[in-house]
């Protein structure tokens, strides 16, 4: 729970104006981010520091799938084996593809629950700022600030880069 | 964006009003008539008469059906695949189009996603409505009884069974990650128990910076991977009949043969909800006569790769005159020419003509000719492959024709029933545009000009893929 | 002990008299459909004879072959079912499982001699029919495959007498139904792991062949082909 200055720009370049004059105060890394109804391309109006992770819970979803999957088969063979049409008891063929399908699945899941992770779906923090306007062409640049002196120094900018309704809030960025 | 006044050298979005773009594109979720509870009352109607007739079979035998031996599979099982086929629409148009970068899909996409999720509900329906004993389906499932029985995954029918999960799966995750910004957007802009509805489906999306970063990477992931799934489900399901010792199933073409087919099918899929969504929803600003136009030059594509299939296959039959797969062949000439003459009429000489000329492909009303005709082409070409190889297999003497009987049809109606039921239900609670795609590409795109004239010009973020991990 | 079932079919004799589909119609629960059905391509015999005709009127001759299940060793149907229901026992036999068989009714579409039948209905046996069931072996349900056995329930009671007479299994004390009851004698069954048993004896005949061989399903019924000669 932080001071967080919310300003609301009426276009990219007002907002990207307002994001060079906030690169001034030197705040963290992280602090400031837009929020908009579409994507900004990354360094638009801000960066964002922190690389993209989840991925690699995509590939590790793929190795537990595959494992799963070639699980799955062996068990079923030879848990209870009975011959079918002379092929032997663990055919190869169709474990491939039983683990193929099953590795596919995991790395699907693996996506949808490490994406989600990382983008913080799901958590529902009770004061997380959020501006509805942004859906009628309006971005929201954010910067949480620490103390009286950024706050006031952040109002300023974003005020002058011609933002409106600058705004200070407690919330969660 | 009232109040100012666009500037040269602008994104389109700049001078949209988005309110208004908003109530446009959401009209389906905004306002209800008469026409919509007629639609779902039919639909409802007839699926419950499928259900009941369905119970009637389970309960009397499948005798009620036309089956008889050798003709063992028929219309629930050309059905199969022909709905699994049409579920390779929103994986094309989604997937393929986006690795690509073809920003034209960004108003079809929702709506043939939408298509893949419910076609593939009520073909993973159809094993379970096939069986002679449904009531025991869950045999079929790896799980530890008492009997300490576990299921053959040595049969086709158990990839059938993993690979329509997995797609089932990831289709249903696809259409909902990709709607995720817009159930934000619709929760933003409603009240009441919508918002609550709205609130809880956008898992807590809001648009910042980071998360749409990792958005962008998810849905590029996703799309990544429900190709290769898309191609292995509709191999697996030509597995069924490419794995038997059946003359005219068992050909190694099966599986490329039959992904096409289901990729042809599902573009033709596309073509008429679209245009039935078009009409229904008054989006003729934004499903324009371009996108069609592409719709029709990929249908023209598929049209021929479709029809480059099936002579490969009939070639190597003709030239060998290997006799079990003749008699076969030769029964398209017999018993089966209504259906033989469908099928090339419908997926052939009717389309490609048409598809060729830009005034049919521009034109909405003209293209859904070659887009039903496909449809009615392909389905005819499912019962193709199925019937006659089993009507005209190995042993003469015991050679059957096969005709369905009104427990077929009916059950197979309530399944299409099921389909439509599912789709305004989806289009009437969930946004049928992918409004946060078309705001994208109205913000990528400004007005260039280069020497005289005044070209669109939509940019292309590169290297942004390269900023993970 | 471990056996080879197989059995023998000498087309030199068989008349095509049908005695063997009845009397296999009888031992094992087998439903009589009516005229109606049949005529819907749904018989329910598990051996069958086929009928070819070779020549034109008036030299035209009838070739008859019965087709009982070919019990393959590398049979397709077993491969297909998704849920075991039908397996290869150690006797060599491709066993049917009744009870386990959900109806995917892929093991029939892969059967190349088209050789299983389906239970389109609960079929009824109306008082007193119903006495006529052997109690040996199960009436089906709807839904269910089945197929010839090489009469298991015998095979079955032979061993336990055996095994209740201490010795092991005899040449000729595992007799099923349509071998016993073929008038001309064409059908022969025995274990073929037995080198003195009448059919290892019977099958060292040139005139024998397989059907569909080319498919690779290995049967283990072993047709002898038919001579023609003077007066065939």
């Amino acid at each position: 729970m932080s001071t967080v200055i919310v300003g609301l720009f009426e276009g990219v370049e007002t907002a990207a104006r307002a994001g060079r004059a906030l690169k001034g105060l030197s705040l963290p890394a992280g602090s400031v981010t837009t929020i908009s109804a579409v994507p900004l391309p990354d360094g638009a109006v801000v960066t964002d520091p922190a690389p993209i992770r989840f991925p690699r819970i995509a590939i590790a979803g793929w190795f537990v799938g595959a494992a799963a999957g070639l699980g799955l088969s062996l068990a079923t063979y030879m848990l209870y084996p009975l011959v079918t049409g002379g092929k032997t008891i663990v055919s190869v063929p169709p474990t491939l593809i039983i683990t193929y399908e099953v590795a596919m699945l995991g790395a699907l899941l693996g996506t949808l629950f490490g994406g989600g992770r990382e983008m913080g779906l799901l958590r529902f923090p009770p004061k997380a700022i959020h501006d509805p306007r942004i859906h009628d062409g309006k971005i929201a640049l954010c910067a949480r600030v620490e103390g009286d002196e950024q706050a006031r120094r952040a109002i300023e900018a974003m005020r002058e880069a011609g933002g409106i309704e600058v705004r200070a809030e407690e919330g969660e960025l | 964006m009232s109040g100012v006044a666009p500037r040269p050298g602008d994104h389109h979005l700049a001078h949209t009003d988005e309110a208004k773009l908003f109530e446009r594109l959401s009209r389906s979720n905004l306002v209800t008539t008469w026409k919509w509870y007629l639609g779902v009352g039919i639909a409802g109607a007839v699926l419950l008469w499928g259900v009941i007739v369905f119970m009637y079979m389970a309960l009397t035998g499948m005798g009620v059906t036309g089956y008889n031996k050798p003709v063992f599979w028929g219309l629930y099982e050309a059905s199969l695949v022909f709905w699994i086929g049409l579920s390779h629409s929103g994986t094309l148009i989604s997937a393929i189009l986006r690795l690509t970068h073809a920003t034209w899909r960004a108003p079809v996409l929702r709506g043939a996603e939408a298509m893949t999720a419910f076609t593939l509900m009520v073909g993973g329906l159809i094993p379970i409505i096939h069986l002679g004993r449904n009531w025991r389906v869950y045999y079929a499932l790896p799980y530890p009884s008492s009997r300490e029985l576990w299921p053959n995954m040595r049969s086709p029918l158990m990839w059938d069974a993993m690979a329509i999960t997995t797609y089932l799966i990831g289709s249903l995750t696809f259409l909902y990650v990709g709607m995720i910004p817009d159930l934000a957007l619709l929760r933003d802009k409603s009240a009441g128990w919508r918002r609550k509805f709205y609130s809880a489906l956008s898992l807590g999306f809001r648009g910042t910076h980071a998360q749409w970063r990792r958005y962008h990477v998810a849905s590029t992931l996703f799309a990544i991977l429900i190709i290769p799934i898309a191609v292995s489900v509709h191999s697996i399901v030509s597995w069924d009949f490419a794995m038997a010792k059946v003359p005219g199933w068992h050909s190694t073409i099966f599986a490329p043969y039959f992904v096409v087919g289901a990729i042809f099918s599902g573009i033709a899929g596309v073509v008429i909800v679209m245009a039935i969504l078009r009409k229904a929803f008054r989006l003729e600003s934004v499903l324009t006569p371009l996108h069609f136009d592409n719709l029709g030059k990929l249908l023209c594509t598929m049209t021929l790769l479709w029809g480059y299939f099936y002579f490969t296959e009939f070639l190597t039959v003709w030239y060998n005159r290997n006799p079990e797969e003749w008699e076969v062949f030769s029964s398209y000439a017999g018993p089966y020419l209504p259906l033989f003459l469908t099928m090339i009429v419908c997926n052939f000489v009717i389309p490609f003509p048409m598809l060729c000329l830009k005034r049919v492909r521009r034109s909405v009303s003209l293209i859904l000719v070659p887009a039903i005709s496909i449809v009615i082409g392909m389905y005819a070409e499912r019962l193709l492959i199925v019937i006659p190889s089993l009507a005209r297999r190995n042993d003469p003497f015991i050679w059957a024709n096969y005709f369905p009987t009104w427990v077929e049809f009916s059950v197979m109606a309530g399944a299409a029933a099921m389909f439509v039921l599912l789709y305004m239900l989806f289009a009437k609670f969930f946004p049928i545009m992918a409004i946060s795609d078309i705001k994208e590409r109205l913000f990528h795109t400004t007005d260039r000009t280069i020497g005289g004239t005044t070209v669109e010009s939509i940019a292309r973020v590169e290297g942004e893929e390269e900023a993970h991990a | 002990m471990k056996h080879t079932w197989a059995m023998a079919i000498d087309l030199d004799r068989c008349t095509g008299c049908g005695a063997c589909v009845v009397a296999c119609n009888a031992e094992n629960n087998i439903p009589v459909i009516g005229e109606a059905e049949a005529g819907k391509n749904r018989l329910m015999h598990w051996i069958r004879v086929n009928r070819y005709w070779e020549g034109e009127f008036p030299e035209a001759q009838a070739v008859y072959l019965p087709i009982p299940c070919m019990q393959c060793e590398r049979a397709p149907c077993e491969l297909v079912c998704p849920v075991y229901a039908t397996y290869h026992n150690e006797d060599g036999l491709n066993a049917m499982v009744y009870n386990r068989c959900i109806g995917t009714r892929y093991c029939a579409n892969n059967c190349p001699y088209s050789v299983r039948v389906f239970n389109w209905y609960d079929y009824k046996w109306e008082k007193p029919l119903d006495e006529q069931l052997s109690p040996d072996l199960t009436v089906r349900s709807r839904g269910v495959m089945e197929k010839c056995t090489f009469c298991i329930q015998r095979i079955r009671r032979a061993k336990e007498t055996a095994a209740e007479e201490g010795r092991e299994i005899r040449d000729g004390d595992v007799v099923p139904a349509c071998v016993q009851t073929c008038p001309p004698g064409a059908l022969l069954f025995g274990d073929l792991s037995d080198p003195h048993s009448e059919i290892t004896r019977k099958l060292k005949d040139p005139r024998r062949f397989r059907l569909m061989e080319h498919l690779g399903t290995d049967p283990r019924v072993v047709y002898l082909k038919r001579q023609k000669g003077a007066g065939r």
